[in-house]
């Protein structure tokens, strides 16, 4: 950028939007990236669809937002296709159907991901600070924030190959809502870009458009941090080591001149931190083998996990 | 001695000999006697009658403990006793083939010091003390897998230079920074008037401190250590006497700390002369102060005792002259005042500092 304030041409401008956004879409998060490479198990593909879904209903609604602010017949005519493509003509079609059938095949209920009671407070957070923000933003502006869109189709054709490779155990039609994707997200994309394109006219209207598709691309990576958080598998460090004690005949772990003696179930604790399975099944897992509520291990599994990080003895999740 | 005491940590001073000449050392001023050091096998001894006792620690220290040619020898031996192996260095004299050997013997950690932000600071603390050396000595830890803490003692000289200290340290990636105050005790309390530092410069560094512990979170470990001069409560010394540590000097005393054998009065037991175990549960010095028998007013009483035990008994004996003192650092100590006087001293009347003396390295 020059210091000038002149407005860009409209070729200055689509080259401005792509390389801002381009250069901070997901598609590198690590979590997209295990994803597409095959390292996620059944529970991650779970807690993402899940909380996907979330993300999913709030389009119709910025949507919604976004037709609210233009006086202009035909771009309402044109961008209200968007609502119907998510919500679909009739009860049981559109976008939000397929993903509920998506979340079905990954052995989520269909009235657990309607009522979001599986969604993770950062990733409500993240999707409500997108409608928020097209809320508040001139329809220029938050027409720009969704064209995350115009990258869209390449990340699904990438996803649709990995996840027939990878994933196959969700079955053929699961990749269907990514299919419809391809299409539609490449005709929303050019529409909007062209709106974008046509409607910046001041070089301040067009640095808005640049930050609010940013600020954009901050929260779709904010819910990837979100679930990726949820489905940390934690591992013990290197340093650390767990032996019997001699004396006490309890478990003792030790690490740079220091250790902790530790009572039973911190024990089984420690010794489940193997980077193999995450901090839900490790509250199931110690849950069914004492018979006890998971509401009752969790607190405990979260303060010894708590214990072991403010000391740096979990190994810094995978990137 | 009852089932209380049980030892987890071995700190075996290999030598009082140091490149370094630190003005906030804690090692002794001068040696009542100074015997011969033990010798590999000694210490080897040592080591096999630690673990019976239940120690899993070991802490090889000093002194320097690199300038101990059989170091590799004693990594190797405490190693294969399953023990967890940690080396306390000033990182000077390591250099990577010494430390790719020690690695092999099986050594697990390694906490270096750094004494300031550049040499020029090192300089005027520890006459000698290249950083250069010391961060050629921490990428060499890091590059063989051991773990790295970096342990800093904080002073007047060097804690306004905290935020500087913190991201050097941060730099060499450990996965604990220790932060210490001074101890005021050996040379440290020879120069305190010019170590000691401000209520307004200890406050900083504890803000510091606490928000790089959380920045760092995960990653890092930070621990801070106030000085007890400021907080007003006595340092749980050691975990109480002779009571989780041996610390074994040079030539081979027994002692509950670094610093006991300079408490006028005590006679230590010498693993020259007996086992490791047997003096550990014999050893009338460090029975002396075990349990809380032996404390007075207003210890005895106090609903702390057990959680501080009085403190640290070297202070109590330097500053009153009777180990059984509660310790001055405590605001409840009629010998408090010695503390506030400390804290008071004006700037204009500090002593300029005296570095530990080299005689000391034979």
């Amino acid at each position: 950028m020059s210091g000038t304030d002149a407005p860009r041409s409209r070729s200055e401008l689509e080259h401005w939007l792509k390389t801002e956004s381009a250069a901070r879409y997901h598609d590198t998060h690590p979590f997209h990236v295990a994803m597409h490479e095959g390292r996620l198990g059944r529970r991650e593909i779970g807690v993402w669809i899940a909380n996907r879904y979330y993300y999913q209903t709030r389009i119709p609604i910025k949507d919604a937002l976004i037709l609210a602010k233009s006086e202009d017949p035909a771009f309402r005519r044109s961008w209200a296709r968007r609502l119907r493509d998510q919500d679909g003509e009739r009860a049981g079609s559109g976008g939000l159907e397929l993903w509920l059938r998506l979340g079905e095949a990954a052995g989520l209920e269909r009235e657990a991901m309607i009522s979001h009671a599986l969604v993770l407070p950062d990733v409500r957070r993240a999707c409500d600070a997108y409608v928020e923000l097209v809320r508040d933003a001139a329809l220029v502006e938050a027409v720009a924030a969704s064209l995350t869109e115009t990258l869209a189709p390449e990340l699904m054709r990438q996803r649709i190959q990995a996840w027939q490779e990878h994933y196959a155990w969700l079955g053929a039609d699961s990749v269907a809502y990514f299919r419809t994707r391809i299409t539609n997200a490449e005709r929303d994309g050019r529409e909007a870009l062209e709106f974008v394109l046509t409607n910046a006219r001041t070089f301040e209207q067009q640095a808005a458009c640049v930050r609010a598709l940013v600020r954009k691309t901050e929260i779709l990576w904010q819910l990837l941090d979100a679930v990726e958080r949820a489905c940390d598998r934690p591992q013990l460090a290197r340093r650390a080591r767990l032996l019997s004690d001699p004396m006490s005949g309890k478990r003792l772990l030790l690490y740079p001149e220091n250790g902790l003696l530790l009572n039973g179930t911190a024990a089984e604790i420690v010794e489940l931190c193997t980077g193999e399975i995450d901090v839900d099944q490790i509250v199931s897992l110690l849950s069914s083998r004492h018979a006890v509520e998971r509401s009752v291990v969790e607190p405990g599994v979260r303060r010894m996990l708590d214990a072991l990080r403010s000391r740096a003895l979990l190994e810094v999740p995978r990137t | 001695m009852n089932g209380a005491e049980r030892p987890y940590t071995l700190v075996a001073e290999l030598t009082y000999r140091c490149p370094l000449r630190c003005a906030y050392c804690s090692n002794p001023t001068r040696l009542a006697r100074r015997l011969p050091e033990l010798a590999t096998g000694e210490w080897q001894r040592v080591f096999g009658e630690a673990s019976a006792l239940g120690v899993v620690q070991l802490n090889l220290t000093g002194g320097e403990p690199l300038l101990r040619r059989d170091l590799e020898a004693l990594v190797s031996s405490a190693a294969g006793l399953g023990l967890y192996v940690n080396l306390i260095t000033s990182g000077v004299p390591l250099a990577l083939d010494r430390a790719v050997q020690l690695a092999r013997a099986g050594l697990d950690s390694v906490q270096i010091s750094l004494q300031d932000v550049d040499s020029e600071g090192a300089r005027r603390i520890a006459a000698s003390a290249p950083l250069d050396q010391k961060l050629i000595a921490a990428r060499a830890v890091k590059e063989l897998g051991l773990a790295l803490t970096v342990n800093v003692v904080l002073h007047r000289v060097n804690i306004d230079r905290l935020p500087e200290l913190l991201e050097l340290a941060v730099g060499l990636e450990p996965e604990r920074i220790e932060l210490a105050n001074a101890q005021y005790l050996g040379w440290a309390l020879l120069n305190q008037s010019s170590l000691l530092p401000s209520r307004e410069q200890v406050e900083t560094a504890r803000v510091l401190a606490a928000a790089a512990r959380e920045h760092l979170r995960g990653r890092i470990e930070v621990s801070y250590v106030a000085p007890d001069y400021h907080t007003g409560a006595p340092r749980p010394c050691m975990g109480g006497w002779a009571r989780r540590h041996i610390v074994v000097s040079p030539d081979g005393l027994v002692l509950p700390c670094h610093a006991a054998h300079t408490i006028a009065g005590m006679h230590f037991d010498s693993v020259r002369d007996a086992s490791l175990a047997s003096i550990w549960r014999e050893s009338e010095a460090l029975n002396a102060f075990r349990g809380e028998g032996w404390m007075l007013d207003p210890c005895r009483s106090c609903e702390r005792r057990m959680l501080d035990f009085g403190g640290c008994r070297c202070q109590s004996f330097h500053l009153t002259g009777d180990p059984r003192a509660a310790d001055p650092a405590c605001r409840l100590s009629p010998h408090h005042d010695r503390i506030a006087a400390a804290r008071a001293v004006p700037s204009g009347s500090r002593r300029p500092l005296q570095l530990r003396t080299p005689s000391m390295s034979r």
